[in-house]
């Protein structure tokens, strides 16, 4: 097997002393392949995306086995070499395209200075490759779009801009937190389109971070759902989908309404609580307290079941 | 048998206003809308952002006055009633349980507003309130924290509780779910479907989410830059969506199922902008099997097998 592009191994992530978010993170990211990391609001799926980046807030610590982009471990790289990195070889998209574009420039030129920044390129060739790649994510009249401002475009044009902003360097990896989330459903499924035509033409390696297991399922090749901060359970998308073993991603699969599926009248599956705090030090199971089979030896520790196909899971109970 | 709520041929224009020297642009964010919701029944709304099915949920609370038609609920004008009958009648559950309830003021006393405002004191208000929030699941104790103490989840709750403590025969719920993860978005599911069959609620429910509202109501109904395109039972509805529109956005629902792909929506780039509504059939620029004719003829409702679509082709 080819080495994965984006390694990581061991990924905790601290809040001073009582907030553990990420508690040993493991997942790789294979070119040209898209890995979903799926979990609800809380379990620390966007810290571990902004921890690959080094985008952590002040007041954050973070340490891992290793982090390696391309065989190389960037875990302990200077401040310096990340932002050589970010925007170049590995590109970050958000959810919410009106917060990370900057309402006072135009769109062309917050576009052409990531290419001044990362390769010194003139201006006028930068808007060139900016309209360039506009008219590649799918947007009639580039030129006009340049010199517009971002609040004056819609919510799918700005994700689009983004995209676009984020392809400017040939990144070699995208990572996606969530980025059709603020979308309707019928440019959720344009801009998802748009992902899986980019990834193929250009080889695109992408992490994508998200809460809905539709577009999980329609879109990703691995996936890893995480929990309270850690990976509960990993597998090909086709095979999490048919035979999920974790309880929580057996009850999230449940709670999904799906057209056609569930009568009316019939009640929905529900996880019952809420996900939990976990404070550094926590063992056991993190998904004991709201998980119907739980044992007494659910406080211990917990190992890892493998079915050697690359279908894994945390969980004590047989499978 | 009188309907719970009729909506007759409503209009709600906004002014906006662009600069001081430029025209005010005119938004008609519902734009001659007519329905009725029988009693005891669900009727889901849905349409993307901008398609003016909030203003249209604000319009039946009677928080928004109608620029023109009339709406009645329970046969009466609502243009009629004074806030207090109305608030007895129908209440609301919002999106954001976030920004709906009061930070400052106890669980307890958010509950209890309605009640207060309705001129009920002492006991009763305390044991309608305390039976309310056991009703809504609430674990006891809960009482007495402040918003900010509470999970989305249970937030939500409070608003729900908040708006059933008078025991109105209508609610309108704005994205009630849309805020929520998952799991809890199927608590507070499991929760509405529950009520309305115990307390035999009317209910409007507003949401961009096509797979909630087909799991929860009786009739749905789509909107497209202020107009109500269909109208049809649920099971209809997503069996036979008749109106190009209504089939675009059932073809975008993402159902957990892989290996099926993203589909082609087949909708284009242009997006509609409500203050600049296209002539004949305003879906035509989007629409993947537009005639000539649709951009000239303007459609009118159409009674069908199903329900009623408003569009030339079918």
């Amino acid at each position: 097997m080819p080495e994965a592009l984006l390694d990581v191994a061991g990924l905790r992530v601290r809040f001073g002393r009582d907030v553990e978010a990420v508690r040993g993170v493991s997942l790789a990211v294979e070119r040209g392949q898209t890995h979903c990391v799926v979990g609800e609001s809380g379990c620390g799926k966007s810290v571990s995306a902004l921890a690959v980046m080094g985008l952590l807030a002040r007041g954050a610590t973070r340490t891992a086995t290793h982090m390696r982009f391309d065989g190389q471990d960037i875990t302990d790289l200077s401040e310096r070499a990340l932002q050589a990195l970010r925007g170049d070889r590995m590109a970050m998209i958000f959810q919410e395209p009106m917060t990370s574009l900057n309402p006072a420039y135009t769109v062309g030129s917050q576009m052409a200075e990531v290419l001044s920044r990362h390769r010194g390129t003139p201006k006028r060739l930068g808007l060139e490759r900016a309209a360039e790649l506009l008219a590649k994510v799918g947007i009639t009249a580039p030129g006009l779009r340049l010199g517009q401002y971002p609040h004056q475009l819609s919510g799918g044009l700005r994700q689009r801009v983004m995209i676009a902003m984020a392809l400017m360097c040939d990144p070699e990896l995208l990572i996606a937190d969530e980025p059709t989330t603020a979308l309707d459903v019928t440019v959720q499924a344009q801009i998802l389109r748009l992902l899986q035509g980019l990834q193929r033409e250009l080889g695109l390696a992408i992490l994508l971070i998200t809460h809905d297991l539709g577009v999980v399922a329609r879109i990703a090749h691995k996936v890893s759902v995480m929990y309270a901060g850690e990976v509960l359970e990993s597998a090909s998308a086709a095979d999490l989908f048919a035979s999920p073993r974790h309880p929580y991603t057996q009850g999230l699969l449940a709670c999904v309404p799906v057209p056609g599926r569930i009568r009316r009248g019939d009640p929905l599956g529900s996880i019952p609580g809420t996900v939990p705090r976990i404070a550094p030090g926590f063992t056991g199971c993190g998904f004991r307290d709201r998980c119907a089979f739980a044992r007494p030896d659910c406080a211990g520790a917990i190992a890892q079941r493998d079915d050697g196909l690359g279908h894994r899971h945390l969980c004590q109970l047989a499978a | 048998m009188t309907a719970a709520i009729e909506v007759r041929d409503v209009t709600r224009v906004f002014r906006q206003g662009t600069g001081v020297f430029s025209a005010d642009r005119h938004i008609r964010a519902v734009d001659g809308v007519s329905f009725a919701v029988e009693p005891g029944s669900c009727l889901g709304i849905v349409g993307e952002s901008g398609c003016g099915k909030s203003t249209l949920a604000r319009l039946i609370l009677g928080l928004l006055p109608v620029s023109s038609g009339e709406i009645l609920v329970d046969g009466k004008r609502l243009a009629d009633m004074d806030g207090k009958a109305r608030a007895r009648l129908i209440q609301p559950v919002f999106q954001d349980p976030f920004s709906s309830l009061n930070p400052r003021r106890r669980i307890r006393d958010i509950v209890a507003l309605p009640l207060q405002a309705q001129g009920i004191t002492g006991a009763e208000r305390t044991r309608l309130v305390d039976e309310m929030l056991v009703r809504v699941g609430l674990p006891g104790g809960i009482a007495d924290r402040l918003p900010a103490q509470l999970s989305g989840g249970q937030r939500q709750r409070v608003a729900i509780a908040r708006a059933l403590v008078l025991r109105p025969r209508i609610v309108v719920c704005d994205e009630p779910t849309s805020a929520l993860d998952v799991s809890v978005q199927a608590q507070i599911l499991n929760l509405l479907a529950e009520l309305q069959r115990e307390l035999g609620l009317t209910t409007v429910f507003i949401s961009h989410n096509l797979a909630v509202v087909e799991h929860i109501s009786d009739r749905v109904a789509v909107m497209y830059l202020g107009r109500m395109v269909e109208q049809a039972a649920t099971d209809d509805l997503f069996a036979r969506p008749a109106h190009p529109y209504t089939k675009a956005l059932l073809a975008s629902v993402l159902t957990p199922e892989p290996g099926l792909g993203v589909p082609d929506v087949g909708l284009g780039d242009l997006y509609p902008d409500p203050a600049n509504i296209p002539t004949g059939c305003r879906f035509h620029p989007r629409c993947p099997v537009a005639e000539a004719r649709c951009a000239v003829a303007t459609p009118v409702p159409k009674v069908i097998a199903t329900g009623v679509a408003e569009c030339l082709l079918t």
